[in-house]
C-alpha cells in the first residue's frame, strides 16, 4: 500500500484545470468554425486518470483514490452512415440540376407560346399564301410570301443551330469538369494530398480531425459529379472511384495515395450518374436535346415536302423549299432562291390570277408539319416541367439529409455557450480546490508546531 | 436522441424558405408584367399546347375573314358592273322596240343602229371593270382586258372574249371555297365559254336596223335581247346569292373569332385580379418570413449571458 503524497491534491486540481482548459479550447475551436463549410464539431473526451491504491483504515485491500482527469481524445462527432446518404442524394441533385439548367435554356430558345416562336412564323407563312390566293397576280403578295418563307426557314434553322449549341455547351462543360486539369482532377489531386497528410499524421498517433473534415468535404464535392465509392485498399489507404473510374488510388504496399496517371479526361461507357451523367446525356446523340433536334428536322422536312408537293406537284418544276444539310452538317430548310423569285413565283397553274397552288398551300396550315411542331413543344414542355419538379424534390431531399447530418455534426452556438459556462465553472472550482489544498498546506507548514513561538 | 438544431440548419432553412417565396413571387411578377399565365411551355405543357393550337385557329379565322372581305369587294365590283351592263341592255331593248316599228324611216333606224353600236362599246367598256388593278370579268387572265373596247369605224369589230374560262375560288372557311368571279363570256359572249351571247345579238340588231329588217327586229331580235337580259339577271342573282353567303360567312367568322379569342384568353392570359391578390399575399408572407428569420438568426444564448 502506497502512502499518499502530501501534494497529490494539488496535482489532481492541476489536472482538472488543464482538462477544463483543453475543453474550453475545443469550444473556442467549434465556435470559430461555426460557419466553416464541412466542419465537424469536436468535443474533448474526458476520462478519470488512473486511480491510486491506498490503504484505507481497516479495509483489507484498501481502496482507490482518484487522481483527477485527463483528455483522452478529441472526438469528431460524425455519423458515417449519414455521409453515405448525403452523397447519394447529392448525386441525384447534381444530375437533376445539370439537366434542369440545360433544358430550361433549351425551353427559352423555343420562345413558345408567343409571337417570336416558329408557330407564329408558320401561321404567318401560310397566311401569306392565303393572301396570295386572294390576289394571285399581285407582286406585293408574292413578295410577302417570299419574305415569310425566308423568316420561317431561318427561324427553324436558328433553332436547330441553337439546339446544337446547347449540346455543344454540355460537351464543353463536361470537358471543363472531367478533363485533365478540370474541376474533378483538382478535387482528386487535393483529395490524394489530404489522404497522405492524414496518413503521416496518423503515423505519429495523432487524430487529424480537421484533415478528416477536409477529406469528407472533398468527397461531398465529388458526389455532385457522379457516383462516388470509397473502398479500403491493402496498404491501409483508401481508393476513391467516380462512376466506376478510379480517381484516387492508394498504393497496396506503401498506402501512398495518388491520382492514377492517364485517368483524366474521364471517359465512361455507362453513365457515371450525377452532373457528369446528366452532361453526357445532354450532349448525347440519343439524349433529349438530340431528340428535339430530330423532331425539328422532321418538322422542316415535312414542311418542305408538303409545300413542294403542292407547289411543284408534277415534280418536274422548281421546288419552293430546299431541304438538306448546311456546311456544319445540321439539317437546313431554305427558300429555293434565286430559282424561285418574285418574277416567277406562281400562285396557280393557269392564268395570272389562278390561285390553285396558293389555296393548296394555305390549306396546309394545321397540317402535318404544324402538328409535329406542336407535339415537339408539348413534349419539351412536359419534360422541362418534370425535370423542374425533380430538381425541387432532389433539393428538398438533399437539404433533409444535410439537416440530419448537421444535427449531429454541426456547431450549435447555444450548446457551445452552455459548455463555456460549464467548463469555466469547473475550472474555477478546480482552482478553488487547489487554493484550499494550498491553505491546508500553509496551515501544516507555516503554522503547525509553532505553539509558544 | 432529440434532434439538435444547429445554427447552420437554422440559417439554411431560413434561406431556403426565403428563396422559395422569392421564386413564387418571381413567377407571379412575371405573370403580372406579361399578362400571361403561361410564359413558357413548362409552366403548363397542356395549356401551352392548347394555346398554340388556338393561336393557329385564330390566325386561320382571321385569314378567312380577310379572304371574305376580299371576296366581298370583288363581288361588289362585279355586281356594280353587271347592273351597269343590265341598264345598257335595257336601253338596247327599248331601242330594239323603237326600231322595230315601221313608222320610223331608214335614217332614223340608222341613228338607232349607231346608238346600239355605242351601247355595245359601252358594255365592253363596263365589262373591262377592274378591282385593285385586276380585270374582274377575265377569268384568271386578270391582267388583260377581257374585251377590246376601242370603237372601230368600219371593218369587222373585235368582239372576242380574251379572258379564260377559269373560276376564281376564295376560301371562306376551312375547306370551304366560293367562286367569286363572273366571266365576260357568260355575260357578253364572244366564244371561250358558254352562257351569254349579248354582243352577237346586238350586232345582229344593229345589222337588221341598218338593213331595215323590222320583222326580224320585232320578233327574233327582241326575243333574243330579252333572253340576254334574263341571262344577265340570272348571273346577277348568282352574284347576289354569293354575296349573301359571304355576309353569312363573315358574321359566322366573327363569332368564331370572338369565341376563339376568349378561349385563348382563358387559356393563356393571367387573371389579373387573382394574380395581384396572390402577389400581395406572397409579399406579406415574404415580409413575415424575413421578420421571423431576422429574429431567429439574431438571437442566441449569447444575448442573455453576461
Amino acid at each position: 500500500m502506497a502512502s499518499i503524497s502530501t501534494f497529490s491534491g494539488i496535482q489532481t486540481s492541476l489536472r482538472g484545470l488543464l482538462a477544463q482548459q483543453r475543453s474550453l479550447d475545443v469550444t473556442s475551436h467549434n465556435i470559430a468554425n461555426a460557419s466553416t463549410v464541412g466542419y465537424t464539431r469536436q468535443e474533448a473526451t474526458l476520462v478519470a486518470t488512473r486511480a491510486m491504491n491506498v490503504s484505507a483504515g481497516d479495509m483489507a485491500n484498501g481502496g482507490q483514490l482518484g487522481t483527477g482527469v485527463d483528455v483522452q481524445s478529441y472526438r469528431r462527432v460524425r455519423d458515417q452512415f449519414l455521409d453515405l446518404q448525403y452523397r447519394a442524394q447529392n448525386m441525384q441533385l447534381g444530375d437533376q440540376t445539370a439537366r434542369s439548367d440545360a433544358l430550361q435554356n433549351v425551353e427559352l430558345s423555343f420562345a413558345e407560346p408567343g409571337d417570336a416562336g416558329i408557330q407564329n412564323a408558320m401561321d404567318e407563312f401560310f397566311g401569306a399564301w392565303a393572301d396570295l390566293s386572294n390576289s394571285a397576280d399581285s407582286g406585293a403578295a408574292k413578295q410577302a410570301v417570299i419574305d415569310k418563307a425566308r423568316t420561317l426557314s431561318s427561324q427553324i434553322n436558328d433553332l436547330q443551330a441553337n439546339l446544337a449549341k446547347q449540346r455543344q455547351a454540355a460537351a464543353d462543360e463536361y470537358t471543363q469538369t472531367a478533363g485533365a486539369g478540370g474541376q474533378i482532377n483538382q478535387i482528386s489531386t487535393d483529395l490524394a494530398a489530404t489522404l497522405n497528410a492524414i496518413r503521416s499524421a496518423e503515423k505519429t498517433g495523432a487524430q487529424p480531425n480537421d484533415l478528416y473534415d477536409r477529406r469528407d468535404l472533398l468527397l461531398d464535392q465529388l458526389s455532385t459529379m457522379g457516383q462516388v465509392s470509397v473502398t479500403n485498399s491493402a496498404g491501409g489507404g483508401i481508393d476513391v472511384s467516380l462512376g466506376g473510374v478510379t480517381v484516387v488510388d492508394s498504393d497496396d504496399t506503401t498506402g501512398v495515395a495518388s491520382v492514377p496517371a492517364g485517368s483524366f479526361p474521364l471517359t465512361y461507357t455507362a453513365s457515371p450518374g450525377g452532373k457528369l451523367g446528366a452532361l453526357l446525356d445532354m450532349q448525347s446523340a440519343t439524349g433529349p436535346i438530340a431528340s428535339y433536334q430530330t423532331a425539328l428536322a422532321t418538322v422542316a422536312s415535312t414542311l418542305a415536302s408538303s409545300v413542294n408537293g403542292v407547289y411543284n406537284a408534277s415534280g418536274t418544276g422548281t421546288d419552293f423549299f430546299t431541304y438538306g444539310t448546311d456546311p456544319t452538317g445540321l439539317p437546313q430548310l431554305a427558300f429555293n432562291e434565286p430559282a424561285v423569285n418574285v418574277a416567277n413565283l406562281t400562285g396557280g397553274t393557269g392564268g395570272p390570277a389562278d390561285n390553285s397552288i396558293a389555296l393548296g398551300i394555305s390549306r396546309l396550315q394545321g397540317g402535318a408539319a404544324d402538328q409535329t411542331y406542336k407535339q415537339l413543344v408539348t413534349r419539351m414542355g412536359n419534360e422541362v416541367s418534370a425535370i423542374k419538379r425533380g430538381e425541387a424534390n432532389a433539393q428538398v431531399l438533399t437539404d433533409n439529409v444535410k439537416d440530419r447530418r448537421d444535427s449531429v455534426s454541426g456547431v450549435s452556438l447555444d450548446e457551445e455557450m452552455t459548455n463555456i459556462i460549464r467548463f469555466q465553472r469547473a475550472y474555477q472550482a478546480s482552482a478553488r480546490a487547489m487554493s484550499t489544498t494550498d491553505e491546508m498546506l500553509d496551515t501544516l507548514i507555516n503554522r503547525a508546531g509553532r505553539v509558544g513561538l | 436522441m432529440s434532434t439538435r438544431i444547429t445554427s447552420s440548419m437554422t440559417t439554411r432553412s431560413v434561406l431556403s424558405d426565403l428563396n422559395r417565396i422569392s421564386a413564387q413571387q418571381d413567377l407571379t411578377r412575371r405573370q403580372m408584367s406579361s399578362g400571361k399565365q403561361i410564359t413558357k411551355p413548362s409552366d403548363d405543357p397542356y395549356g401551352a399546347a392548347r394555346a398554340m393550337a388556338l393561336r393557329t385557329d385564330l390566325s386561320s379565322v382571321k385569314q378567312h375573314q380577310r379572304n371574305v372581305n376580299e371576296a366581298q369587294s370583288w363581288m361588289s365590283v362585279t355586281s356594280t358592273t353587271l347592273s351597269s351592263i343590265t341598264d345598257l341592255a335595257q336601253h338596247a331593248r327599248e331601242l330594239v322596240v323603237q326600231g322595230s316599228t315601221d313608222t320610223l324611216d331608214q335614217s332614223g333606224r340608222n341613228a338607232i343602229a349607231d346608238q346600239i353600236d355605242q351601247l355595245i362599246a359601252g358594255m365592253k367598256q363596263e365589262a373591262n371593270a377592274t378591282y385593285d388593278g385586276r380585270y374582274v370579268l377575265g377569268g384568271s387572265k386578270t391582267n388583260t382586258p377581257p374585251f377590246d373596247a376601242t370603237v372601230t369605224s368600219g371593218g369587222t369589230p373585235n368582239d372576242a372574249y380574251s379572258g379564260d374560262a377559269a373560276t376564281q375560288l376564295r376560301e371562306i372557311g376551312p375547306g370551304v371555297t366560293l367562286a367569286v368571279n363572273v366571266r365576260g363570256d357568260e355575260v357578253l359572249g364572244g366564244t371561250a365559254g358558254s352562257g351569254g351571247n349579248m354582243l352577237a345579238v346586238l350586232r345582229d340588231v344593229s345589222a337588221h336596223l341598218r338593213s331595215g329588217d323590222t320583222a326580224a327586229l320585232g320578233t327574233t331580235d327582241l326575243k333574243a335581247v330579252t333572253g340576254q337580259i334574263d341571262n344577265l339577271l340570272a348571273v346577277q342573282a348568282r352574284v347576289g346569292a354569293g354575296m349573301n353567303r359571304l355576309d353569312t360567312a363573315s358574321s359566322r367568322l366573327s363569332e368564331v373569332e370572338e369565341s376563339t379569342t376568349s378561349m385563348l384568353t382563358n387559356t393563356e392570359d393571367a387573371d389579373m385580379a387573382e394574380v395581384i391578390t396572390k402577389y400581395s399575399t406572397q409579399q406579406a408572407v415574404y415580409q413575415s418570413a424575413l421578420n421571423a428569420g431576422a429574429r431567429i438568426i439574431q438571437t442566441s444564448l449569447l444575448d442573455f449571458l453576461h
